[in-house]
């Protein structure tokens, strides 16, 4: 009955999403608001369930970890963004986050981001036994990555051989990638509507298997 | 501007472009091609990798997506921990939001649904435990003693999964790129419970592999770049192998971490899920692919009239002369 | 102390992780380790604005009379009802977190299936964008849809029918051309958020400080 219930739901509200294709009508505006009510309800509840209870709660109650009383009230300073007088408090923890947050990914992300993508287009351009796709591709890669560095330098006019030419391949070097991923976003939009039909067709009318 | 058949085409209601759309991503769901589907390598190296992995291994399953995402990123999820539960392999279940953590749910439901054929029965932590209190929590002394006392897979199943020993739902945290990174010193000390409020410590999984320098696969599936946190802060830190499974649209982006030899592999789209799902049906775990798999007679048929909708309004764009008189007719819908 | 000295905790915390990411000691370690229990636990409080700033606007209007205020109800009904639902109620009263519960209904049954339906709408624009604005005015454009046509014919089974070349061209195209732009495009990226990353530690960037006062 639950799941029924649960189904037809799913089911009716879907439609009026679809229906906006039509026309904007009251039934896909009731959906968009509850989705807004509800996925910031469910965060309270998970918030709660998995962060705060275990995180907070059990140790400084049962296990007596008083110092993340500290990490608390700095958390709390948050709440004094809704007092104009005292708002600037909320300031504190924003920093600590940032901060901490910003040196915390700055090696990490200059690690993983930077050096290990240009030691990866420092490759050997050909070896023994290697097939001619290979071969071509490598010579692209480690070219057309330059290339596209290029046309992405705008410090520079791009005019002579080294930026004008090599901007002119950058460009194209672009577009062939952007042409790539315009292929897999078609694939990537086509695939979540099959999601939806799979669900109206099977879990719903039941009339494929 | 006088009307001709160009233009009347252009200014077409888009409406019927809507409709013929929706057909078309209908009927091959009643009229199925069964065309089929030939994995590619950067799916294939994920599977051979978890093929080398058994049940003194271990892997992450991070579902890093939202409900928007669920179409394509499920069903990649959905496989790749049908083929651990298959092979014995411990799981530990993430998320990476609250929104993701409800995906868990729903992923882990879909698995272990007793309604779908090979599915994974599921026997709780609270369930198991007279065979912990004995110390019996090797796997395969586990399911010996458990079958041993009466207990008979269902028909329709695939195996037993035991909670604490075959996986546990760790859930979400907020900051989770620092969770990621945290969980390289150690599990518990970011989820000292799982989602059931079981206790970490206890579980023979935990015990085995404390840290994410034990574990040795993070799988994460996402819509968006969150995916990039496992990299940043587990993969290139301790060199802990990272597989991707990320939506179409976002799979060209990360291939050149797979060239650089920062992942293991990616599973791109729907394509992706359904290339593994024929990896597991050919390997012998399944007899039928899953809904990936039947969703891309879909694929050929919306992509031919996507290319043809492309053609048709080129040839109309120029045979109209509408790249030499500018604009086209306003009025359309 | 309202704007010194939070710059002066996002200097010091910057600069602080920044090189303990370097020092391999223990006490570094536990640093690090703390950290990351820390930062969840402040991150949680957040939430309190989001849910505050949400009822604010949609209190206004509904308390106005504003136009449209009927959907602000159905904003802060479920907002509200959920979690007294979810952590308050006993199982009895449909409350808990599992099935069947209003908690879970609402999240399986209402939320996942709007928020797919929603996304799923992308595939009817791109099939109209396909007939109405994807055209080849120029020799680059003309490029990115061949490409993209060879790339989509490959991914999909009736393209290795029509073309057997199709896959392999495809996959050649996105292991090669595809990841040098990539790469391009994700080194600049990469040097992008590092160049953010230090203009906010070292407070050029400051924006972060705005809508808290002066």
């Amino acid at each position: 009955m639950y799941e029924t219930l649960g189904i037809w739901t799913a089911a009716i509200f879907t439609l009026a999403v679809y229906s906006f294709l039509y026309k904007e009508n009251p039934l896909y505006r009731l959906g968009e608001h509850l989705v807004v009510g509800i996925s910031l309800g469910y965060f309270i509840v998970v918030t709660y369930t998995q962060v705060l209870k275990p995180r907070l709660i059990d140790p400084v109650v049962t296990d007596s970890q008083y110092i993340l009383i500290v990490p608390a009230l700095l958390g709390l300073l948050y709440i004094t963004r809704f007092f104009p007088r005292i708002a600037w408090l909320s300031r504190y923890p924003m920093a600590f986050v940032m901060g901490t947050g910003m040196g915390f990914g700055f090696p990490r992300s200059m690690q993983s981001m930077v050096l290990k993508q240009l030691q990866a287009t420092i490759l050997p351009l050909y070896e023994a036994g290697m097939p001619a796709e290979v071969v071509i591709g490598n010579v692209v890669l480690v070219l057309g990555t330059l290339a596209a560095l290029i046309y992405f330098f705008f410090s520079k006019p791009h005019k002579g051989l080294f930026f004008g030419t090599g901007s002119r391949i950058g460009i194209w070097v672009i577009m062939i990638g952007f042409g790539a991923t315009f292929g897999f976003t078609v694939m990537g939009r086509i695939s979540l509507l099959i999601g939806r039909i799979q669900f109206l067709l099977n879990d719903w009318l039941g009339v494929i298997q | 501007m006088k009307e001709n058949i160009w233009s009347r085409m252009l200014n077409l209601d888009r409406r019927w472009i809507f409709l013929l759309i929706g057909v078309v991503c209908t009927v091959p769901f009643f009229v199925p091609f069964g065309l089929p589907v030939l994995p590619t390598k950067n799916v294939i190296s994920i599977f051979d990798y978890v093929e080398t992995l058994g049940p003194e291994n271990a892997i992450f399953v991070s579902f890093d997506f939202d409900p928007g995402t669920d179409p394509e990123n499920m069903p990649m999820a959905v496989a790749i921990t049908r083929h651990a539960f298959a092979r014995n392999i411990p799981v530990f279940f993430t998320a990476n939001a609250p929104l993701a953590q409800g995906m868990l749910e729903a992923g882990f439901t879909y698995v272990t649904n007793p309604n779908i054929a090979g599915y994974f029965h599921i026997v709780s932590w609270q369930e198991w435990a007279p065979y912990r209190e004995q110390g019996i929590t090797r796997r395969d002394r586990l399911q010996a003693a458990w079958e041993a006392d009466g207990n008979v897979l269902p028909e329709n199943a695939s195996g037993w999964v035991f909670e604490g020993r075959d996986f546990a739902k760790l859930g979400y945290l907020p900051a989770f790129a620092l969770v990621i990174m945290g969980m390289t010193s150690s599990i518990e000390a970011q989820y000292p419970e799982d989602m059931n409020g079981n206790p970490l410590a206890q579980m023979p999984m935990l015990q085995e592999h404390k840290n994410l320098r034990d574990v040795d696969l993070a799988a994460t599936f996402s819509g968006s770049a969150a995916c990039m946190w496992w990299v940043l802060y587990a993969g290139d830190t301790i060199s802990l192998p990272i597989a991707f499974g990320v939506t179409a649209v976002s799979a060209t982006d990360y291939t050149m971490y797979i060239q650089s030899g920062q992942l293991v592999g990616q599973m791109g789209g729907l394509r992706g899920a359904a290339e593994y799902e024929v990896l597991l049906q050919e390997a012998g775990y399944f007899e039928h692919p899953d809904r990936a798999f039947i969703g891309m007679d879909v694929q050929n048929a919306a992509h031919l009239l996507i290319l043809f909708f492309i053609i048709l309004g080129n040839i109309a764009y120029f045979a109209g002369g509408f790249h030499k008189k500018g604009a086209l007719l306003k009025g359309r819908r | 102390m309202k704007r010194a000295v939070p710059l002066m905790i996002v200097l010091v915390g910057g600069i602080l992780m920044i090189i303990q990411y370097f020092i391999p000691h223990q006490i570094s370690q536990d640093v690090k380790d703390n950290y990351t229990i820390w930062i969840p636990i402040i991150t949680a409080f957040a939430l309190v604005l989001g849910v505050g700033s949400l009822t604010r606007l949609h209190g206004h209007k509904v308390r106005n009379r504003a136009p449209n205020w009927p959907y602000s109800l159905a904003v802060l009904l479920p907002l509200y009802l959920v979690p007294i639902f979810g952590l308050l109620l006993p199982a009895s009263m449909a409350g808990g977190r599992d099935a069947p519960s209003v908690f879970h209904f609402a999240f399986m049954h209402i939320q996942v299936p709007i928020q797919s339906t929603m996304f799923s709408l992308l595939a009817f624009y791109i099939a109209s964008a396909a007939f109405r604005a994807f055209r080849a005015k120029s020799m680059l454009a003309t490029i990115l849809l061949l490409t993209a046509v060879v790339v989509m014919m490959g991914q999909v089974p009736i393209g290795e029918l029509l073309g057997s070349w199709f896959p392999r061209v495809g996959l050649w195209i996105i292991d090669f051309p595809n990841n040098a732009a990539k790469r391009a495009i994700g080194l600049g990226v990469g040097f992008g958020i590092l160049a953010t990353q230090l203009k906010i530690i070292f407070g050029v960037e400051r924006n972060w400080l705005g809508g808290a006062g002066d």
